[in-house]
């Protein structure tokens, strides 16, 4: 059996890790959902993700520094970041940190599913269930 | 799929490294060719469409809802080039549309002043004063012609990534300078900036649908909704906002339009004098 792309997603908003998880698992891929960036950072310490889908602007902590921690400590994890707050700067600091994609709120789980197919796919583990199930 | 535009004060020199970069990179060349293109899919002439890009509207030139109109035909073609790959484009103003872009490199190429006062005035043997004036003079045009077409300055270096004068580096550095810059991570694409990108390319294309008969339209794309504001009096505003939703409506793609009408304070005042 393939191994499963292991996939964490990080929002302070309930609801958005609620919608996301299944769409996200259709997929084939294995998820953790958190709300409180420090357990999610926590979590991201003790385990490697292969693709983090994380907010932008949460309370203590905001997505870039999640951003940074997951690349110091595993390069090779596939980061996606997501703000209702979308803005050239942002999306430049983000993508110059080493971000792998950034979409901006309000985005349809079709939309962040296809930017979880293209990391696994340049991970070089390909979903089977990628886009249009 | 990264872009590269290319701004410059002198339309050769912009050109000549517009082609080198092109060449360097293996990227597509995109420039003033196109307006053949354009012209024939509009049915507006390349003459007009080529003094929109270069004349500001005048009384007894070109008027401002038919440079609207050419320059909005020209948008959605250029917009429409850089969804497709990797593209360099000089002389067709994309630095002005395509500002909020991030994986737009903009680059402002200053020539050297003898250079441009030899392209302004050719075959003239201008002193250093008169060709520093005519300079002057031309960026001043070139001001005027951006804050009316696009409500922003070309000649101000901040809308720009990088700003490179000819006068303190040669051409090929200069070509080295951006083919290097474009390498850097903030430049690449993304789902957020293609997302603006795309966006752009429909708020084009609705303007040229409203501009001939709403010159005065303000026009926002977001996904499937576009977001349109024009000026009207009381009691048209229903009917104005119904043309314009089946007007826009028509576009692929746009699923919901939403008209804000705006009271014309100025109509309403001199109808309330007659």
């Amino acid at each position: 059996m393939d191994k499963k792309v292991i996939v964490l997603i990080l929002d302070d908003e309930p609801i958005v890790g609620k919608r996301l998880k299944p769409a996200v698992e259709r997929m084939g891929c294995e998820v953790e959902v958190f709300e409180d960036p420090r357990e999610a950072l926590q979590r991201i310490d003790e385990k490697t993700f292969d693709i983090v889908v994380t907010d932008i602007r949460m309370d203590e902590i905001d997505g870039i520094e999640v951003l940074e921690r997951v690349k110091k400590k595993s390069p090779r994890t596939k980061v996606i970041m997501i703000t209702g707050y979308a803005m050239m700067a942002l999306a430049r600091e983000a993508m110059e940190k080493g971000a792998y994609d950034f979409i901006a709120k309000p985005f349809t789980p079709e939309e962040l599913r296809k930017a979880i197919a293209k990391a696994a796919e340049a991970l070089g583990t390909p979903l089977q269930n990628s886009v249009t199930q | 799929m990264t872009i590269i535009a290319i701004s410059s004060d002198s339309y050769r020199m912009g050109r000549e490294i517009g082609e080198k970069i092109s060449k360097r990179l293996g990227y597509r060349y995109l420039d003033r060719e196109i307006l053949k293109e354009i012209s024939a899919g509009s049915g507006i002439s390349e003459g007009k469409l080529l003094k929109a890009l270069e004349k500001t509207p005048s009384a007894l030139g070109m008027s401002a809802r038919d440079q609207a109109v050419y320059l909005a035909h020209i948008e959605k073609k250029v917009i429409g080039e850089f969804l497709k790959d990797n593209v360099v484009c000089h002389g067709l103003a994309a630095h002005l549309y395509v500002l909020g872009v991030s994986h737009v490199l903009k680059v402002r190429v200053l020539s050297n002043p003898e250079v441009l006062g030899k392209e302004l005035a050719p075959g003239k043997d201008l002193s250093g004063d008169a060709m520093e004036k005519l300079i002057g003079r031309n960026e001043n045009a070139r001001k005027r012609w951006s804050l009316k077409a696009f409500s922003l300055d070309e000649t101000d270096p901040s809308n720009y990534d990088m700003v490179i004068s000819l006068n303190k580096i040669e051409i090929n550095e200069a070509v080295k300078s951006i083919a290097e810059a474009v390498g850097y991570k903030k430049f690449k694409a993304m789902s957020y900036s293609l997302k603006c990108l795309k966006d752009e390319e429909t708020a084009a294309e609705a303007r040229t649908i409203l501009f001939p008969r709403f010159p005065d339209a303000q026009v926002r794309a977001n996904g499937p909704t576009v977001v349109v504001i024009t000026k009207g009096m009381k009691r048209e505003k229903q009917k104005k906002a119904l043309i314009i939703k089946e007007m826009v409506g028509k576009i692929p793609g746009v699923n919901f339009v939403e008209v804000h009408i705006v009271n014309d304070i100025l109509r309403q005042a001199a109808e309330s004098l007659r």
